[in-house]
């Protein structure tokens, strides 16, 4: 008694494909920091996703009291005290964001999950997707390579479709060269994106008619950023579906708040 | 005597150089070895011919390239390493090749054969079941058709008796691979996954009673071995075959046992005996329409979601783990009764994807890790 309630800060770090997110918690509930760098595993992009969450921060590495780290590079970073797998930890920050979610939709950078949770906010089943890059975020890259518009402005372009093309959701290559083939034909490239939007949801949905859709449906990950492609899947699911703020850092907050945990009730 | 660990490298040896294992029973018998295409082939038959079986499942990690003339690109994976593999000529010191066409890619595969050694395609009947004295007789005749091309390319002749002792050294060998896979399940520690695969690969390219009295040997010491402490998660694994190694590692590095198999390659093998019958070819005739729990073999009452769900009852197992081989459509097609039936049972059940040519393995990792914290 007496004696005053030490702070705890923890850090979430989720290195992914083609980005890097960071996010400081105070004692598993307050943001701190968090930062984003888009560039992922391999890259300077760990290093500096580090160093950009404790900039203009009183506290440094040695105050943190456990790191977790997630996503495709979770094994290189050395920091880390535990690493904990991306599916996990997104479904931790986005329940802990919006506790009545009870699907979630991630589309990252190469792969796209759908995942169901419990009432508890306890995974109850996920899947992944196979085989092949569509209908993930390394696929709207390559659109919006081949149809000259910048990532940013795809989910804008979008909602000016006056009838959205059909672009198969099988393979990227087939898909790309589908997309060249359309735009040779005149077809607008607004009709073209809302197609490539089409496509990358009836990917992710076919994932979540497998896991089974409750709701709240919840959708984060990189690919929640395009209002585009979150448009598409709504009209495939024929329901709402809630972005979360900041939907790319949901990983890296489940990972501190798992940090959080693993120092109140260590193993 | 020796340890576990000599035996199991014996095995290893086996598994990982299939062609010294061939060359070794040549010089040894002054006899060849014939081919097993994948899957279910009555290999007695080649036993009692005196000549050496030798399974052909691919290769781990291979690059495929000139198949890829040949095969379209949604092939599955075993098949695209195989069909390397003949291009390579890997498979050309065979005494012949026999190739069963239960699925749409072995059917074309057989079709396409680019190996010097002659081939021998038989046929599963199908109406297995519902037509079961039918089937028999069907698969009797596909049976002594095969036999009786193979007498011709090896110049020999297939006694009924040596048919009747190569049906019991088989069966012996089945009941060794059954002991030897509820062994490990009971002691899971103890041997790795890598070491369990190795040891049950090696029957494919061994005279089976080798492989048995080796076995035996092995099943006597983990019998009596200390067990080892294990904390990890208990699963039993289905699909047509779970390699390369780099998979199992990843098994156990998030705690996973398999403590039994569902596999095309492994247990599917021996679960079931070949049946007593005064006809040894009527004998391997019933083996095939009794067989259940593969989708190559057709069965409208889909019983291998029963046979998977009493495996996690009998073994005690947390899930089922689904090792789907990357573009094998008999399996896909079967995945969402799978599902269905380990839902209504309340299964835990994972599915990961198999491709032999793989050297990258994150998603398998994150798909193990998730289902390790989520069990
Ligand atoms: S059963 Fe599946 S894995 Fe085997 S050859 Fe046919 S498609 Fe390929």
């Amino acid at each position: 008694m007496g004696e005053s309630v030490k702070t705890i800060y923890t850090l979430g770090i989720d290195i992914g494909s083609s980005s890097s997110k960071a996010v400081i918690l105070r004692d598993g509930s307050d943001v701190v920091s968090q930062a984003v760098i888009q560039v992922g595993t391999g890259t300077s992009g760990p290093a500096r996703v580090l160093e950009k969450v404790f900039e203009g921060q009183k506290i440094g590495m040695d105050d943190i009291a456990y790191t977790v780290a997630t996503g495709y590079g979770r094994f290189s970073v050395k920091e880390a005290d535990k690493q904990i797998s991306e599916i996990s930890c997104h479904a931790k920050g986005i329940y802990h964001k919006h506790p009545r979610a009870r699907t979630i939709i991630d589309i990252g950078g190469q792969d796209a999950k759908a995942i169901r949770l419990n009432d508890n906010g306890n995974i109850a089943q996920f899947v992944m997707n196979d085989k092949c890059a569509a209908g993930t975020g390394r696929f709207l890259d390559v659109m919006s390579r081949v149809l000259e518009i910048p990532l940013p402005e795809m989910g804008e372009v979008h909602f000016h479709a006056t009838e959205w093309a059909f672009v198969s959701s099988t393979c990227t290559v087939f898909a790309e060269s589908e997309v060249i083939s359309l735009l040779s034909q005149g077809v607008s490239r607004e009709n073209i994106v809302a197609g490539v939007h089409q496509s990358v949801a009836s990917k992710a949905c076919s994932l979540v008619y497998r896991v089974g859709m409750t709701e709240d449906i919840v959708m984060c990950g990189g690919v929640a950023r395009n209002k585009g492609a979150v448009d598409a899947i709504e009209k495939e699911l024929g329901k709402h579906v809630i972005v979360v703020d900041s939907p790319q850092l949901t990983g890296a907050l489940g990972a501190a708040i798992f940090a959080y945990e693993a120092t109140v009730k260590p193993e | 005597m020796s340890t576990i660990k000599e035996l199991i490298a014996q095995f290893r040896e086996v598994a990982d150089n299939p062609k010294k294992a061939m060359d070794d029973y040549k010089k040894e018998t002054g006899k060849g070895a014939v081919g097993i295409m994948p899957v279910y082939c009555p290999e007695e038959i080649v036993h009692a011919a005196g000549y050496l079986p030798m399974g052909m499942w691919g290769a781990q990690k291979k690059n495929i390239s000139k198949a890829r003339s040949f095969l379209p690109p949604f092939a599955c994976s075993v098949m695209q390493s195989v069909m390397e593999l003949q291009l390579d000529g890997v498979y050309d010191e065979l005494d012949a090749v026999i190739f069963s066409v239960p699925c749409d890619t072995l059917k074309c595969m057989s079709q396409k054969w680019k190996g010097k050694a002659p081939q021998i395609v038989f046929t599963h009947p199908q109406n297995r079941k519902m037509a079961m004295s039918a089937a028999n007789v069907f698969a009797r005749e596909e049976y002594a058709i095969l036999k009786q091309k193979l007498e011709d390319i090896l110049d020999v002749r297939i006694s009924v008796k040596a048919l009747k002792n190569s049906i019991a050294v088989y069966n012996e060998n089945r009941a060794a691979c059954r002991e030897f896979s509820d062994l490990v399940a009971e002691n899971p520690g103890l041997i790795s996954l890598k070491d369990r695969h190795a040891v049950i690969k090696a029957r494919w390219f061994m005279e089976k009673s080798r492989h048995t009295a080796m076995l035996k040997e092995l099943n006597d010491l983990i019998r009596s071995a200390d067990k080892v402490p294990f904390s990890g998660k208990r699963v039993v694994v289905s699909g047509i075959l779970l390699e390369p190694d780099e998979v199992l590692d990843i098994f156990e590095e998030f705690g996973f046992a398999i403590v039994a198999d569902d596999l095309a390659q492994e247990t599917r093998n021996f679960r079931q005996d070949v049946p007593e019958d005064a006809d040894p070819l009527m004998a391997l005739a019933k083996a095939w329409t009794a067989f259940d729990g593969c989708s190559l073999a057709t069965d409208a009452d889909k019983p291998k979601g029963d046979i998977l769900i009493n495996a996690v009852k009998k073994y005690n197992a947390d899930a089922v783990i689904v090792c789907m081989m990357k573009f094998c459509d008999p399996e896909e097609f079967d995945y969402p009764i799978l599902l269905q039936q380990f839902a209504a049972a309340g299964v835990k059940n994972l599915q990961i994807e198999i491709d032999q040519e793989t050297t990258s393995f994150e998603q398998v990792r994150t798909r193990l890790q998730t289902f390790s914290e989520v069990l």
